[in-house]
């Protein structure tokens, strides 16, 4: 509570949307930034921006809350194969430890987004926990062809999602770039991770795909049920 | 009325005042720092209810509080039909409004007590109406969001299972050391205060077991788990 946190060198009188911005971007939510002071950050405007309508704030509610339940789940099952995987393919360490870095980094990510923007996560965290560890060494315990299978369905189905949340954030960029109003970095910032997100996950999906994931057996099954499941876990995490 | 009916309506009922109405309820949602949510009540309601509970100290909770505060704030008595709730709002607006303020007493915890204390001496009844089956959902509701609010304003970033065991344990201890105060006749609520204290520390208490145990609990799986596999059970 002693040391409060020193921006003031920065000018910024020269820029200032953009270093309030950072500002709410880099610092942890405790203790909590104080929002009852918009206009701090619009000197050329009196006026904040408009509130972001109910829909709105309902949509990235429930995106926010499945991408955080996606990548739990996307760390969980790397973890639950990693040891088994391993064991009997060194050579896969180094792919599953970088997959596995990317995918904690994402769920870190979308953990402070939630906690930030006051978001409650899923209620059947717990549910999902089992799911993934189950899902993850059931496909390791098949082999290494089906655990690349796994990752194949379940990046198939991530990206397509990530895809489509995208396409509406860009959206709403377009239709306020319309009306002339700043995008902020808030919803920049949003739309630029989604996409870096949404990258790295088909990276993943290229190398599933390398790595035999077609050769698995029974294949068309088992893909089909995994991308079965993650689109029913979506649905369900988007409600609850 | 058939029994389906009655079902039905009261499902009807119950699903319009839990979904996140304009009003109240903006809490509930993505929380933008940019686009910060406009204020929880229209100016016309909130100058009602704001000069009407000016009044509550010597009229309670009441329609004519609402009425006195509607002359005051320069409308006619009939006006208080704005408030489709009637006295419910004027119980709703104090908790929003004390709710929202949270954020700068803990900040400049010199004025907390002004609020609280002026309306205290009519908590019993404010509780009464709160406690009417139809207000219920919405009662529960704002706790919710009052117990949403502490655990930010304290910090809390935990965005898993215990973001729910957390709001709900700090939402029962909350209420009732509030059912708790209404029967309180000590000074400046000190008997209260310690009610509230001991209650958080059984909180704490029952939290530190169950977060050991879990934690042994997977300790011990995965040792387990680790054994079998170094003795080459393939799992």
């Amino acid at each position: 509570m002693t040391a409060r946190p020193t921006y003031s060198p920065l000018f910024d009188f020269l820029a200032p949307s953009i270093v309030t911005s950072r500002r709410l971007h880099t610092s942890p939510p405790s203790p909590p930034p104080i929002d009852a002071s918009p206009p701090t950050s619009t000197p050329k405007n009196a006026s904040p921006p408009p509130p972001l309508t109910p829909s709105q704030s309902a949509f990235l509610d429930s995106a926010l809350r499945v991408n955080q339940a996606g990548e739990l789940a996307a760390v969980l099952i790397y973890s639950a194969q990693n040891p088994l995987l391993i064991k009997s393919h060194p050579h896969l360490r180094p792919l599953m430890k970088h997959m596995y870095d990317q995918e904690a980094g994402h769920f870190a990510f979308f953990n402070t987004l939630l906690a930030k923007h006051r978001i409650r996560p899923t209620a059947l965290y717990p549910v999902w926990t089992l799911a993934a560890t189950a899902l993850g060494w059931g496909t390791a315990f098949m082999g290494r062809e089906a655990a690349m299978a796994c990752t194949e369905a379940v990046e198939t189905e991530i990206g397509g999602h990530y895809n489509e949340q995208v396409r509406v954030l860009l959206d709403w960029v377009e239709k306020l770039e319309e009306r002339g109003e700043g995008v902020g970095e808030e919803l920049g910032g949003l739309v630029e991770a989604l996409r870096r997100i949404r990258d790295e996950e088909l990276e993943h999906l290229d190398h599933a795909v390398e790595n035999d994931a077609k050769e698995a057996r029974p294949y068309e099954l088992l893909t089909e049920v995994i991308r079965g499941g993650c689109r029913g876990a979506i649905w369900v995490s988007e409600r609850v | 009325m058939p029994p389906t009916h009655i079902s039905n309506a009261a499902f009807k009922t119950l699903r319009a005042s839990s979904r996140c109405s304009t009003a109240a309820a903006q809490r509930c949602l993505y929380h933008s720092y940019e686009r910060p949510a406009s204020p929880p009540f229209p100016p016309a309601e909130s100058a009602i209810l704001s000069s009407a509970l000016s009044h509550v100290p010597s009229y309670g909770f009441t329609s004519d509080a609402l009425k006195l505060g509607a002359r005051d704030a320069g409308y006619l008595d009939a006006s208080t039909n704005l408030l489709p709730r009637g006295v419910f709002d004027l119980v709703s607006y104090h908790l929003v409004t004390q709710r929202l303020a949270l954020r700068d007493s803990v900040q400049f915890p010199s004025h907390s007590e002004q609020g609280a204390g002026k309306i205290l001496g009519v908590g019993a009844k404010a509780i009464a109406i709160m406690a009417q089956p139809t207000y219920v959902p919405a009662s529960f509701a704002e706790l919710a969001r009052l117990a949403d609010e502490i655990w930010f304003l304290a910090g809390d970033t935990s965005v898993d299972t215990s973001w729910y065991t957390k709001r709900a344990s700090l939402s029962a201890i909350y209420s009732a050391a509030e059912v708790f105060m209404t029967q309180d006749t000590s000074k400046d609520f000190v008997e209260t205060e310690q009610f509230f204290d001991a209650r958080l520390e059984d909180a704490i208490k029952v939290g530190g077991f169950l977060g050991s145990l879990g934690e042994w609990v997977s300790y011990t799986g995965h040792s387990a788990v680790n054994v079998l596999r170094s003795k080459g059970v393939r799992i």
